[in-house]
C-alpha cells in the first residue's frame, strides 16, 4: 500500500510556500539591522513630566550596586524599579541594542551604564538624550571636580559617571611576588600563567606604556606595534588566555598567577584569597569611567533623572562605594565612610590620591578607520 | 480526496515553523551578508568582498574547526561503539539503567557541564597532575590547549553518537549473527561482515549528529581553549558582538554552512545514502 504521491503536488506546495515567504518578507518591511533612517543630527532632550512616578528599568553590570540602594530609591520616590544586570561587555551590549536604538527604541530600558568610549560612540550615532539639568541638583553639586568636564562632554550634558576605576595588574603575592610592571608580565618565568584582558582599549595602551609610549599620543603604528608584542606573547604561550571578569576564576584556581585586571575586582577577590593583590604597574595604570546615560526612546525619563540624582546623594553613594570598592565619582563620600570604616576610607583603590595615579592615562581616543583597523588587528590576536 | 490532504495538514505546523524561524531569518542573513559600511551607516550594496575577506582572514579558524570537530567525531565513535554494543547485546537487565546513564548528563545544562571541566582540568587538579606524570601534558597544563577543547567536544556530543548507534545495533536480528557462526565464521569475521555493516546507518547518523554541531560550537573553545584554540563559532560571535561587523559575521556563517554542506554531501555519497536511511531507502 503506497500513499505517496510525489511530483506535482509537492512542487505546488513548494511554490505556495515560496509565495507565502515572499508575502511575509514584504510584510516585515525592509527593516533589518543598521542602515535605513538614521536619527543622527540634533540630540533629543529629556522632557520632564512632573514628579517621578511609575516604573523604571535600569541596565547595569553585575555586582555593581549594593543591596539597599534600589529599595531605598523606591521608598523615597514611589517609583518601582526593574534593575537588570545584563551588561557583561560594552561592545556586546551595544551590538545587541543597536538595531533597537536605530529604530528609536531602548528595549524598555531608561538607563544604561557603559564605558566612556562606548557612550561617545552612541552619542555620535544619535542614540542618547540630553539631560534636563533642572532635575539634577545633587548631581551638579556633588560630582567630583576632576570628572566635571571631560573632553567628550565638557558640561556633562548627557553623561553622569556611575563609577570609575583603574586597570593595572592583579598578582598572587605568593606565586608571582616580583611582578610589578606590565613588562614583567612578559617574563618567561610566568609562561602560561598570565591572563590579559580582552579589552583593546585597556590592554593595548598598557603594553604601549611598557614600551615607553604615551597612549594619549599614540599613532596607529604605536597601536600596531603593541598589538604585535601581544601577538608574540600569545603565540609563544606566555599568555594563557584573554579574559573579561573571568580572570577571577583563573586566579583563584592558581591557573594564572598574574593578570591585567580591574581595581575593584581585586578588593573583592582579596576577601576570598588574601594572597591576591592589585598593583599599580610601575609604568602607571589606565583610568576609566562608566557613565549612566538615557537612551532615545527611554520610557519615563523623569524617573531616570530622579535615579541619577538619587545616587549622587553622598549618603546613598557611600553605601554603593562601600559595596563595589571602585573609585566613586561623588564628592563627600570619604568622610561618611571614614566614620563607618576608617580602613576603607584610606584605601588607595577607592580614594586614590593624585600622587598614586600620577602616571596613569585615561582611555585614549580611537575613532573612525583607525579604530576599525586596530580592533580588527586585536581581534585577530584574540582569535589566534 | 480528504485522504490526500491529510499529509499536508500534518506537514503544515512544522513547515510554517521552519518557514518563519529558519527560512525568513536565512533570507535576512543572506541580505545582511552583502551590506557594506560600519554601524550607523550600513547599506545594501552587493558587497561580495565580505565573502572573500571571510575566507582570507579566517581560513586557519575554519581549518581548525573542521580538524577539532573531525577528531572529536572519531574519538566519539571509538568510545561510543563498544559502549553501544555492550548496551545492545550484553547488558541484559542493566540495559535501561545504562541508557539512562547515557542520557543523564542532559539533565544538567551543557554550559554548566563545560564549565565544570574547567575545574576538572585546571593546573592543580589531580587529573592534570596524572596526565603530566604519564607524559601526556608536557607543558604542565591541559586547560587552555587544543586537547582540552577536543576532549570537551567529544564529551559533550558523545550521547548523540551513542543513541543512534544503540538504536541501529539493537535492531540487528541476532539470528543473523548466529547464522554466521553456524557457517563457521570467527567472532571477528561475524562482527566485520554482519554486525558492522548492519550498524552502518547508526554510524552515519551518529557521526553527522556529532560532527555538524561540533564544527559550529564555540562554548568549548571559549571555556576550555586558550590562545590559538578559538574556533570559527568564536570568530562569528566576536564579529557580531564585539566588532558590530554584522555583514562579515553573516557572510562567515554562510561560508560555514556551505562548507559543512559540502563535507556532509561528500560523506554521504561516500558512505552511501542506503547506510543513512537503512533498509527503507532500498
Amino acid at each position: 500500500m503506497r500513499i505517496r504521491k510525489p511530483g506535482r503536488t509537492a512542487a505546488r506546495l513548494a511554490i505556495a510556500l515560496l509565495v507565502l515567504a515572499a508575502v511575509l518578507l514584504t510584510a516585515c518591511g525592509g527593516g533589518g539591522i543598521g542602515g535605513g533612517s538614521s536619527s543622527g543630527g540634533e540630540a533629543e532632550k529629556v522632557r520632564l513630566e512632573g514628579k517621578p512616578s511609575g516604573s523604571l528599568t535600569i541596565s547595569n553590570w553585575p555586582l555593581y550596586i549594593d543591596k539597599g540602594t534600589v529599595p531605598a530609591f523606591e521608598k523615597a520616590t514611589g517609583v518601582s524599579v526593574k534593575y537588570i544586570e545584563d551588561i557583561n561587555s560594552n561592545e556586546e551590549f551595544f551590538s545587541k541594542m543597536q538595531p533597537l536604538l536605530q529604530e528609536g527604541e531602548s528595549g524598555g530600558r531608561s538607563i544604561f551604564v557603559l564605558a566612556d568610549y562606548e557612550v561617545v560612540k552612541m552619542h555620535n550615532l544619535g542614540y542618547l538624550q540630553e539631560f534636563d539639568k533642572s532635575a539634577l541638583p545633587e548631581f551638579e553639586k556633588h560630582l567630583t571636580a576632576s570628572l566635571k568636564s571631560p573632553p567628550f562632554d565638557p558640561n556633562r550634558d548627557w553623561t553622569a559617571p556611575w563609577q570609575s576605576g583603574m586597570t593595572g595588574i592583579i598578582v598572587n603575592k605568593e606565586l608571582a611576588p616580583e611582578v610589578r610592571s606590565i613588562c614583567d608580565l612578559f617574563d618567561p618565568k610566568y609562561k602560561g600563567k598570565v591572563d590579559f584582558l580582552n579589552e583593546v582599549r585597556e590592554t593595548v595602551p598598557l603594553v604601549m606604556k611598557c614600551e615607553g609610549v604615551d597612549p594619549s599620543k599614540a599613532t596607529e603604528a604605536d597601536w600596531m606595534k603593541a598589538i604585535e608584542k601581544i601577538k608574540g606573547a600569545a603565540e609563544s604561550g606566555q599568555i594563557r588566555r584573554f579574559t573579561g571578569n573571568d580572570y577571577a576564576r583563573d586566579l583563584t584556581s592558581g591557573d594564572a598567577v598574574a593578570v591585567i585586571g580591574w581595581s575593584g575586582d581585586a578588593v573583592q577577590l582579596q576577601a576570598d584569597n588574601p594572597n591576591l593583590e592589585w598593583r599599580m604597574p610601575t609604568e602607571g595604570c589606565m583610568l576609566w569611567s562608566e557613565d549612566m546615560v538615557i537612551p532615545v526612546g527611554a520610557p519615563n525619563p523623569t524617573a531616570a533623572e530622579a535615579w541619577i540624582d538619587f545616587v549622587y546623594e553622598p549618603e546613598v553613594q557611600a553605601n554603593i562605594a562601600e559595596y563595589v570598592n571602585y573609585v566613586t565619582p561623588v564628592e563627600g563620600v570619604k568622610p561618611i565612610l571614614a566614620k563607618r570604616d576608617p580602613e576603607l576610607a584610606e584605601n588607595q583603590l577607592i580614594f586614590p590620591s593624585a600622587s598614586f595615579t600620577k602616571n596613569c592615562s585615561s582611555t585614549p581616543p580611537l575613532e573612525g578607520e583607525e579604530e576599525q583597523k586596530v580592533i580588527k588587528a586585536f581581534d585577530a590576536v584574540l582569535n589566534g | 480526496m480528504s485522504r490526500r490532504i491529510v499529509p499536508y495538514f500534518l506537514l503544515g505546523p512544522g513547515t510554517v515553523w521552519l518557514l518563519i524561524f529558519f527560512v525568513v531569518p536565512l533570507f535576512y542573513m543572506a541580505e545582511l551578508s552583502l551590506w557594506s559600511g560600519t554601524v550607523g551607516s550600513f547599506e545594501f550594496s552587493w558587497h561580495w568582498a565580505n565573502y572573500s575577506e571571510a575566507l582570507e582572514l579566517y581560513d586557519s579558524q575554519f581549518v581548525r574547526s573542521f580538524v577539532y570537530a573531525g577528531t572529536a567525531t572519531v574519538l566519539s565513535l571509538l568510545l561510543a561503539y563498544p559502549l553501544a554494543y555492550t548496551i545492545a547485546f550484553k547488558a541484559g537487565r542493566w540495559r535501561n539503567l545504562l541508557l539512562f546513564a547515557v542520557i543523564a548528563p542532559f539533565f544538567t545544562t551543557y554550559l554548566i557541564r563545560t564549565i565544570a571541566w574547567e575545574t576538572i582540568l585546571s593546573d592543580e587538579s589531580p587529573v592534570t597532575e596524572f596526565l603530566h606524570a604519564i607524559g601526556l601534558a608536557p607543558s604542565g597544563h591541559v586547560l587552555a590547549t587544543s586537547g582540552a577543547v577536543i576532549a570537551g567536544l567529544t564529551y559533550n556530543y558523545l550521547p548523540f553518537m551513542i543513541l543512534p548507534l544503540y538504536a541501529s545495533l539493537d535492531r540487528i536480528d541476532v539470528r543473523l549473527i548466529e547464522a554466521a557462526k553456524d557457517l563457521y565464521s570467527s567472532a571477528t569475521q561475524s562482527f566485520l561482515r554482519v554486525t558492522l555493516p548492519l550498524s552502518a546507518p547508526g554510524i552515519v547518523a551518529g557521526t553527522l549528529l556529532t560532527f555538524i554541531p561540533a564544527v559550529g560550537d564555540y562554548v568549548n573553545a571559549q571555556f576550555l581553549g586558550g590562545v590559538g584554540n578559538r574556533m570559527i563559532g568564536n570568530v562569528i560571535q566576536s564579529l557580531y558582538l564585539s566588532q558590530s561587523d554584522y555583514p562579515s559575521a553573516a557572510a562567515l556563517s554562510f561560508v560555514l554552512m556551505a562548507l559543512i554542506m559540502i563535507v556532509v554531501v561528500i560523506y554521504i555519497r561516500f558512505a552511501g545514502s542506503e547506510a543513512l536511511m537503512g533498509e527503507e531507502a532500498r
